[in-house]
């Protein structure tokens, strides 16, 4: 048996190596799929309570977007005002003993991220859609485009990349906080490091591990974000096209501010 | 002579803030028609009524004859046939020169996505920006950025465009090239409804120029009479101010 601490991290890695390595699998997965299904859902919902009737709209029309929004509304403030430890655990044991539905641990995990997610990001989401400068909508309802076409189109792809700091941000902010949906016994990385730790009672040296692991991750995913984030910005310059009969003209101008 | 904008009894308030006052005003076609007065008189919200981007309170705005109201028209294709030219220009941000040309040309007017570009090429060598068509707004001139916002509008084949104040957010020595683009334009047989505080174009272009006094239209005629000859003493201390 090893007697130093970092005897004892190589220990545990050469025996549970493929363990941590699942966990972190599993991690990430859940992250990364609960982060995308959150933001639709958060895309879906933000959209929904942007919307503003047309004055002439029916009252019924008028009645059925309030409830709508107001249930939107209620949902947002139930999830980002509980913790996600606490909705893993009503909604996991919930399903089994109100409706007698025991769901599968991943499902349910991906389940509970996912609108816990999708409450934070409907209201990111809202934000960057409000933020966008209401001349871009006039312009493009002046040349005809809808309310649907101009957000597609116009408003929500500006929005979005106003928002991706923020939208990494609750990525990273997933890989970390997924771990508390240990207790409804997902086998997520710290999952995976408290059954390690558990048989030699070496507590330490198993959460050590799991932390580098959380470190590595979150590290790496914060540098590929940025790097994406400045993808999305396209070309620092752009070519002035010159006289057709003279293609040699063309130059390029470096982009002001 | 057929009135291809008729508006009567155009009424507009914000809250308690009367903006409009019973406004009338026609627009023939193929004329240029100027409209000036001091900063708040509703000129801005007048274009806005005309282009459904405000809802009137009361009255109604006729585009040949028909109110645009009435649920005849769809609001799409209405706006394609009335454009807006906006003081800050209000190009796509995220779109470059030339997508912002075919964007509306394609969703609203539905058009192959060649007929869009050779379309927008057409007017944006027009307005002398087909250079620049793989520029992002963000990377143009205030002037350049007015300039494809004008190409923008005509490559939806526009009957009538209107302008707030276009050359107002731009630094003075930009302000001839886009003048210059609008006198083409007049020349062409567009439709126009200026709003502006350039009283050398007003007299050189407009065929009738409108003064807007706190709401209401209180002085119309060809620029000569209503500039060199105002009848009303506000519009007398307005011109003395600008001119
Ligand atoms: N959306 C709005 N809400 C409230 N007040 C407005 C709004 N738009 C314009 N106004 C007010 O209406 C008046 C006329 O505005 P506007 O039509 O922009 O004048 P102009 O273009 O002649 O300067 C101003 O007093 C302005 O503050
Ligand atoms: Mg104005």
């Amino acid at each position: 048996m090893p007697t130093t601490f970092f005897g004892w991290v190589g220990y545990l890695l050469d025996q549970y190596g493929s363990l941590f390595l699942r966990g972190t699998g599993t991690t990430l997965l859940i992250a990364i799929v609960g982060t995308i299904l959150g933001f639709l859902l958060g895309l879906l919902v933000a959209i929904v309570r942007s919307i503003e009737l047309d004055p002439r709209a029916s009252g019924f029309k008028r009645a059925l977007l309030k409830v709508a929004q107001a249930i939107l509304g209620v949902y947002i403030e139930v999830f980002r005002g509980t913790p996600m430890i606490v909705q893993a655990t009503v909604i996991f044991y919930g399903a089994q003993q109100v409706f007698n539905i025991r769901m599968p641990q991943m499902f349910a995990a991906i389940f509970v991220i996912s609108i816990n997610t999708g409450a934070y990001m409907a209201e990111i989401i809202r934000g960057g859609i409000i933020s966008i400068d209401k001349g871009q909508t006039e312009a493009a309802h002046s040349i005809g485009l809808t309310h649907w076409q101009t957000m597609v189109s116009v408003v929500l792809p500006q929005a979005i990349r106003n928002i991706m700091p923020s939208i990494g941000n609750e990525f990273v902010i997933n890989i970390k906080d997924s771990s508390v949906l240990n207790v409804i016994s997902v086998t997520e990385l710290f999952f995976q490091g408290k059954s390690a730790a558990g048989t030699y009672y070496r507590y330490f040296e198993a959460y050590f591990i799991v932390a580098v692991i959380y470190l590595c991750l979150t590290f790496t995913v914060t540098r590929i974000l940025r790097f994406i984030e400045r993808k999305m910005d396209g070309p620092d310059s752009y070519t002035v096209l010159g006289s057709t009969n003279d293609s040699h003209a063309n130059f390029t101008v470096r982009k002001e501010g | 002579m057929e009135h291809v904008i008729e508006v009567n009894h155009l009424r507009k308030s914000f809250g308690s803030h009367e903006v409009l006052k019973d406004v009338h005003f026609t627009a023939d076609k193929g004329e240029v028609t100027c409209i000036i007065g001091a900063s708040g008189s509703g000129k801005s919200t007048l274009l806005r009524c005309i282009n459904l981007l405000e809802i009137p309170d009361g009255g109604e705005v006729l585009f040949h004859g028909e109110n645009i109201q009435s649920g005849k028209f769809s609001l799409p294709q209405y706006h394609a046939r009335v454009g807006m030219v906006f003081q800050q220009f209000n190009l796509f941000n995220n779109l470059t020169v030339l997508k912002n040309c075919m964007l509306g040309q394609m969703k609203v007017l539905g058009r192959s996505a060649q007929e869009s570009e050779q379309n927008a090429m057409r007017f944006l060598e027009k307005v002398g920006m087909a250079q620049y068509i793989h520029a992002k707004p963000k990377q143009l001139s205030g002037g350049q950025k007015q300039r494809v916002a004008i190409a923008r509008a005509l490559a939806m084949d526009p009957e009538v465009l209107l302008f707030d104040e276009p050359t107002s957010a731009l630094d003075p020595e930009m302000v001839g090239e886009v003048l210059s683009v609008m006198q083409d334009l007049a020349r062409t047989g567009l439709t126009m409804l200026v709003v502006t505080h350039e009283m050398g174009f007003a007299r050189e272009v407009a065929h009738d120029v409108v003064f807007m006094d706190d709401g209401v239209i209180t002085e119309r005629g060809a620029p000569e009479q209503v500039l060199l000859h105002p009848q009303t003493p506000r519009l007398k201390e307005f011109l003395a101010k600008v001119l």
